[in-house]
């Protein structure tokens, strides 16, 4: 199977989207709520293109844009680029301050809205990937709360909640840097709720917290949930990888599962 | 009996918030009470909505055919004494036909019905809602019969296919199509789901239908589970509705307790089930991805298409959503046949099309026109025109995810195609009338604040393009509009409407849009002339009084809640701008139109 992107001849396999071949193609196309180990959100809008597709032309969201045999995509067309600034000028307006929306917007040659106000506040575009990611943990300690405009990620009532372990994870997948995580004297801090931190047994390093060890064990189960790299930091973890790697052992299959 | 004489009295919700069910209960003990003749019987049923809402409560008599308009209990024994024990038609309840300019005895003489071509509501206001033996003497549940015991699941699609229905929840999609797809998707366990979450604010034509006439929609439902292989349907009713709720609910048991819901229905050992599932509450509920996950117990957000939900919904089975009226119309094509459905209508729009007109018009209430029929015809002939002897504006179609049609366009004849091609929509079919007293720019406004209270806010396009839209529009009816606006609008608007994750988004900016193309001057003189023509927007409006029109009745004196007119009875009054709050009270009231908008 094959695509056409941008006038180039590309092949596709069934099932991928169309940003999956982009993306592997190195054909540039922006986006912001998607993640690889968290696909399908489709919430920022920023992937737009332009599919040319049994006599028809649609513009569709890359992400979630199933391929099809001899589909044609465009992914800079007037069409699309004037509405993508229109875009990114409005994220400009939601989190003035991020470095990603700012770093888009120079890419892009877009001018901000002199017109309308920024909220200079806020750097969360509700794009999503922090709830899916703490879903897919199994965590669910947040969630979207309110809807339409008044609509925010939070914590049940906004009160620290019981189910949040303190991992981090959203605050790492987040695109616009928005969820507050901060460390101080081997204490954690993240939606208003404060953890201890454990050393990594390497390099002695604070590098996750009790919470989230013990929920890691517990999802492994009794095969592996009690492996000594569990009580590494990512760094010396891969350092040893490395090291088993060279001596021949290809334990690395188990870290991936470890690391996930 | 030969002078069995039939008593209908509308119970709709329209009705009954107007005393109809005192009415009934009246009725009953008049007639209790009575030592009646044998030759009168009055037989009252409990009905759904005739249309005519505005002139409720109905009741209808037959097989005289006399109908009479906002009946009071005071009524009640009159009527038994003169038109039901005598043969008497009692003039004052009668309803007066301005078109024709005469009183007229029996509804289906009113110039109201006479353009209209009933399918969806043909029952409604004919049959006892709660009775399934009426819906059964009426032919019901035979087109159910038929396909189990006549024909093929392909040929019930090829039936539907051939007719030309398209999906009357708002997209206009081809209903035969779309059951072609899930017929052909791979799976034992399908679905079929009725649309009931009616969500545009001003439609109640589906709420009409499912507590008027329950059972046809169990039917339409049953013949689609045939026709793809679903055994299990669901009716997600909005959760106010809850006379919709009860009735479908009984009806569901009623048909169980015939055996024609429940298994081997009909000796065919086809099997079919339906439940009510009630509504999350939003608006967006009503978009056919959402539906199903409110359904299916998570939030009810909207996910992207593809997957559609005829190849992975409801629980990831292939299923088929399709709209209360659609299902409405499916037993009858069924029966009649698609050469006889497709006869009706326009080229590409088949059948008709229920409409819930209201606004500033003479006749408000629910209308079942043929598609293709001119927005003309709807307006001046069923409506009977603009209330008030005021100027006819625009028309507004398609509900938040519409727009505005003017004056110039009033001869289109509508179906899916043309409306679209005006900027409008379908939509699920409310329909309202404006009059030049209607600022267009507010308008606007007003639907973009209801949207940007309802958009789920998932997908950035939708809620921070609607939002920064609302405070545009916002800030031009404030009198803060700057050059550029109307520009900026467009701008964000064609952006909103292509990059938005679901139709909500990708239909939001219409009503802004469509008026700015119908009338544009209106949004300039707010920005330039930092003016409202039509004195509305309060900080834009300034009123005064004509000399040369004013006659000194005082009404306007008299109306005005902060003194603001003075004048000496019978000479021409004066208005002082700085003490006018601009409430407008006088003018409605003025009875020469005397006040002026500067
Ligand atoms: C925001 C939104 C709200 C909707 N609300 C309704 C509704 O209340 N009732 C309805 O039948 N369809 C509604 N729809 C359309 C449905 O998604 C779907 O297209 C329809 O139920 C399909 O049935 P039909 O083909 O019979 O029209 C809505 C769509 C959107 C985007
Ligand atoms: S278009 Fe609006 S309602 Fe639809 S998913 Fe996006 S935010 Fe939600």
């Amino acid at each position: 199977m094959q695509i056409i992107i941008n006038g180039k001849t590309y092949a596709a396999n069934p099932g991928e989207k169309i940003l999956d071949v982009a993306r592997r193609n190195r054909v540039e196309i922006p986006t912001l709520c998607h993640s690889e180990a968290l696909p399908g959100l489709a919430s920022c809008r920023l992937c737009m293109v332009e599919v040319h597709e049994g006599g028809r032309t649609q513009e569709v969201a890359a992400c979630t844009y199933p391929v099809t045999d001899g589909m044609e995509v465009v992914t800079d067309s007037e069409m699309i680029t004037a509405k993508r600034k229109i875009l990114l000028a409005l994220y400009n307006l939601i989190a003035p301050d991020s470095e990603r929306i700012k770093g888009l917007m120079a890419r892009y040659h877009v001018e901000p809205f002199d017109r309308l106000q920024a909220d200079a506040e806020n750097k969360c575009i509700l794009c999503g990937l922090c709830v899916k990611a703490c879903e897919e943990l199994g965590t669910n300690a947040i969630s979207t709360l309110f809807r339409g405009t008044k609509k925010k990620i939070g914590t049940a009532f906004e009160q620290p909640a019981a189910e949040c372990i303190g991992c981090g994870s959203c605050a790492s997948v987040c695109p616009t840097q928005a969820i507050e995580m901060t460390e101080a004297d081997g204490k954690r801090t993240i939606w208003d709720k404060t953890f201890e931190l454990l050393r990594c047994q390497d390099c002695g390093e604070y590098y996750t917290t009790p919470e989230a060890l013990a929920h890691v064990r517990q999802k492994l189960g009794d095969t592996v949930g009690n492996i000594e790299e569990l009580e590494l930091c990512d760094y010396c973890k891969s350092r040893r990888a490395a090291e088993k790697l060279k001596n021949g052992l290809r334990l690395n299959e188990l870290f991936d599962a470890t690391v996930k | 009996m030969q002078n069995k004489k039939t008593i209908f009295i509308c119970c709709g919700t329209g009705c009954q918030a107007n005393g109809s069910m005192k009415i009934y209960q009246a009725m009953l003990k008049a007639i209790s009470g009575l030592n009646l003749d044998v030759e009168v019987i009055p037989d009252i049923k409990k009905t759904g909505c005739h249309g005519l809402c505005q002139k409720g409560p109905l009741v209808h008599i037959a097989p005289k055919e006399i109908t009479y308009i906002h009946v009071k209990t005071a009524d009640v024994p009159e009527i038994i004494e003169r038109s039901i024990i005598k043969d008497e038609v009692i003039d004052r309840l009668l309803y007066f036909d301005k078109q024709q300019n005469a009183k007229v005895q029996s509804k289906s003489d009113w110039t109201f019905e006479k353009k209209q071509y009933r399918i969806a509501l043909r029952h409604c206001g004919g049959i006892a809602n709660d009775s399934i033996d009426d819906y059964i003497d009426k032919g019901g549940y035979q087109g159910l019969e038929k396909v189990l015991k006549t024909m093929t699941p392909e040929e019930v699609i090829d039936v539907i296919k051939k007719s030309g229905l398209r999906g009357r929840g708002g997209g206009g999609f081809p209903t035969g199509l779309k059951w072609t797809f899930a017929a052909k998707a791979q799976g034992d366990v399908k679905y079929v789901i009725c649309n009931g979450d009616e969500g545009d604010p001003g439609a109640f034509m589906d709420r009409s239908i499912m507590e008027g006439d329950p059972h046809t929609v169990l039917e339409g439902m049953a013949i689609c589970g045939y026709a793809i292989g679903a055994n299990q349907g669901f009716l997600y009713i909005r959760d106010e509705y809850g006379l919709a709720v009860e009735n479908m609910r009984k009806a569901i048991a009623d048909a169980h307790s015939k055996g024609l819901l429940g298994k081997n229905i009909c000796d065919s050992g086809f099997a079919f089930d339906a439940e009510v599932v009630r509504g999350g509450g939003a608006f967006v509920c009503g978009e056919e991805t959402s539906l199903i996950h409110s359904i299916e117990g998570s939030t009810g957000e909207p996910t992207p298409k593809p997957p559609f939900p005829a190849n992975q919904g409801l629980w990831g089975k292939p299923t088929i959503i399709n709209n209360v009226e659609t299902w409405a119309n499916v037993p009858v094509i069924i029966n009649k046949g698609a050469d006889w459905f497709a006869a009706i209508g326009s080229e590409k729009s088949k059948g008709t099309k229920v409409f819930a007109l209201v606004g500033k018009i003479n006749n408000t209430g629910l209308v079942e026109v043929p598609m293709g029929i001119k927005l003309r015809e709807i307006i001046y002939d069923i409506g009977g025109g603009v209330g008030k002897n005021r100027k006819f504006k625009a028309v507004q179609t398609g509900g938040p995810s519409g727009g505005c049609i003017p004056e110039s366009k009033l001869d289109l004849p509508i179906d899916y195609d043309s409306l679209i091609a005006e900027g409008s929509m379908m939509g699920s079919g409310g329909m309202i009338v404006i009059d030049d007293r209607t600022c267009m720019v507010e308008f606007a406004r007003y639907y973009l604040k209801f949207l940007s209270e309802e958009s789920c806010g998932k997908c950035v396009p939708c809620r921070e393009g609607i939002k920064s839209m609302l405070k545009i529009l916002t800030d031009i009816c404030e009198g803060r509009g700057q050059a550029g606006d109307i520009e900026l609008l467009e701008e964000i608007g064609a952006m909103v409407k292509a990059n938005s994750l679901c139709g909500l988004g990708k239909t939001a900016p219409n009503p802004v849009l469509s008026n700015i193309a119908n009338f544009r001057d209106e949004f300039e003189a707010h920005i330039n002339d930092k003016r409202c023509p039509a004195g509305v927007c309060k900080n834009l409006t300034k009123l005064y009084i004509d000399s040369k029109v004013c006659i000194g009745c005082g009404l306007c004196v008299k109306s005005c809640p902060v003194g603001a007119i003075s004048g000496e009875k019978k000479q021409p009054h004066v208005l002082d701008e700085e003490k006018c709050i601009k409430c407008s009270s006088c003018r409605e009231r003025c009875a020469v139109d005397a006040v002026r908008v500067r």
